[in-house]
């Protein structure tokens, strides 16, 4: 049936409008939900640019500043729970952290505009459970800080707070090439 | 001097440096001009799923997909995330097809969508609403939320790939093609992508 007939139905209520619409979304997202094969390169910037700083609230609401990082490698992810690269990318984030996790090497990935109940609830459903850390930049100031155009960006930042490689676009993170240019940042 | 065997292979091994090298030598007289004009090898397929088609096109380095989608689908997304109703119907009307980009190159890849245009099926060309224009609207409704549509602008290296909505205004199964410019190393090229079609209002019973 035609949404407009729904819309135009005067007896629907809200709540049933907007779980139709949530559901509706979520059916016709599968659609889009296209899987282009992930990549692993990682474009080693020219020359290493400081990373701007931030301070953001993790799901706890609690505050988290890039400058507390400060001597570990970061692998900073901008991210959404609707874009599809980025929740397929997301297990070989958590791999990757697992891996490297307490040895100078950190993830961050920073959600854009929403808040802690949808990220929760999307997390939930994944096999393996993030354990890196999320951050939510509400009004995405700092993903225009960084100059994020599109979904999922990754940067990788050195242990003096510089970036030194991003990626456009999803990524399987494990890759052996990825490994290999995390633990030479992790050894100057 | 070599022998009939050898004699052969080293005319081919000729014949082949020297049309690399006309076709270097052509390829550098084009990009004076400012523009190379790819073929892209281009093919459909249709979602037995989902009804839609979609279409890609590989040529110099980029490639493009485009995917039908549905209007309900595009009103359901932007009514998601709290659009205005008059925001959400205006893009709806719209022929609005999911866009994923690729630099299939292994150089620097630049394109800017302000550049590219379709031409409806009466021949007239129409610019592509960009992303920053539709932007530049949605603000002044009030609507800060800014990720579904493909980026105008990109700078893409080696592995980089985007996908978004890219807009036609165009009537629903209307037929249409799109011109897109890419640059490779700065060498631009156009290309464009023929036998294009909106998607329905919505799917036939099946």
């Amino acid at each position: 049936m035609h949404l407009n007939n729904y819309l135009n139905n005067k007896f629907l209520s809200l709540p049933l409008l907007a779980i139709f619409s949530g559901l509706l979304a979520l059916s016709a997202f599968a659609a889009w939900d296209v899987q282009p094969k992930l990549g692993y390169n990682l474009t080693p910037l020219p020359k290493p640019v400081p990373a701007p700083g931030f301070t953001l609230e993790d799901m706890d609401e609690e505050n988290h500043s890039l400058k507390d990082f400060h001597g570990k490698v970061v692998l900073m992810n901008f991210w959404a729970t609707w874009c599809p690269p980025c929740r397929r990318e997301m297990p070989s984030m958590e791999r990757l952290y697992q891996k490297f996790n307490g040895d100078n090497f950190t993830v961050i990935a920073i959600n854009q505009m929403e808040d802690g109940d949808h990220v929760f609830a999307y997390t939930g459903q994944l096999d393996v459970d993030p354990t890196f850390t999320i951050l939510f930049d509400k009004d995405s100031k700092v993903s225009n800080s960084y100059r994020v155009s599109g979904l999922p960006t990754t940067f990788l930042i050195d242990k003096q707070g510089n970036i030194r490689y991003r990626a456009i676009g999803g990524r399987e993170f494990d890759h052996p090439e990825v490994e290999k240019q995390i633990m030479q940042l992790m050894q100057e | 001097m070599p022998d009939n065997r050898h004699l052969l292979q080293y005319t081919a091994m000729n014949k082949r440096r020297i049309n690399s090298f006309s076709l270097a030598a052509f390829a550098a007289v084009l990009a004076m001009f400012g523009n190379i004009t790819s073929a892209a090898n281009i093919t459909s397929q249709k979602n037995e799923d989902s009804g839609l088609y979609s279409w890609v096109a590989e040529s110099e380095g980029f490639s493009i997909e485009l995917i039908q989608l549905l209007p309900d689908f595009v009103r359901a997304i932007y009514m998601a995330h709290d659009f205005p109703d008059a925001e959400v119907d205006e893009i709806a009307g719209y022929c609005v097809f999911g866009t994923i980009i690729k630099n299939t190159s292994q150089q620097q890849l630049d394109y800017d969508v302000a550049n590219w245009h379709y031409t409806d099926k009466h021949g007239n060309n129409h610019p592509v609403k960009t992303k920053t224009q539709w932007l530049d609207q949605w603000r002044k409704a009030g609507v800060t939320f800014s990720w579904t549509l493909l980026p105008d602008k990109g700078t893409f290296y080696q592995g980089d790939w985007q996908q978004g909505f890219t807009t036609i205004k165009l009537p629903r199964d209307s037929e249409f093609s799109l011109t897109y410019k890419w640059s490779i190393n700065g060498i631009e090229h156009t290309d464009t992508f023929e036998g294009l079609r909106c998607a329905p209002e919505q799917l036939s019973e099946q």
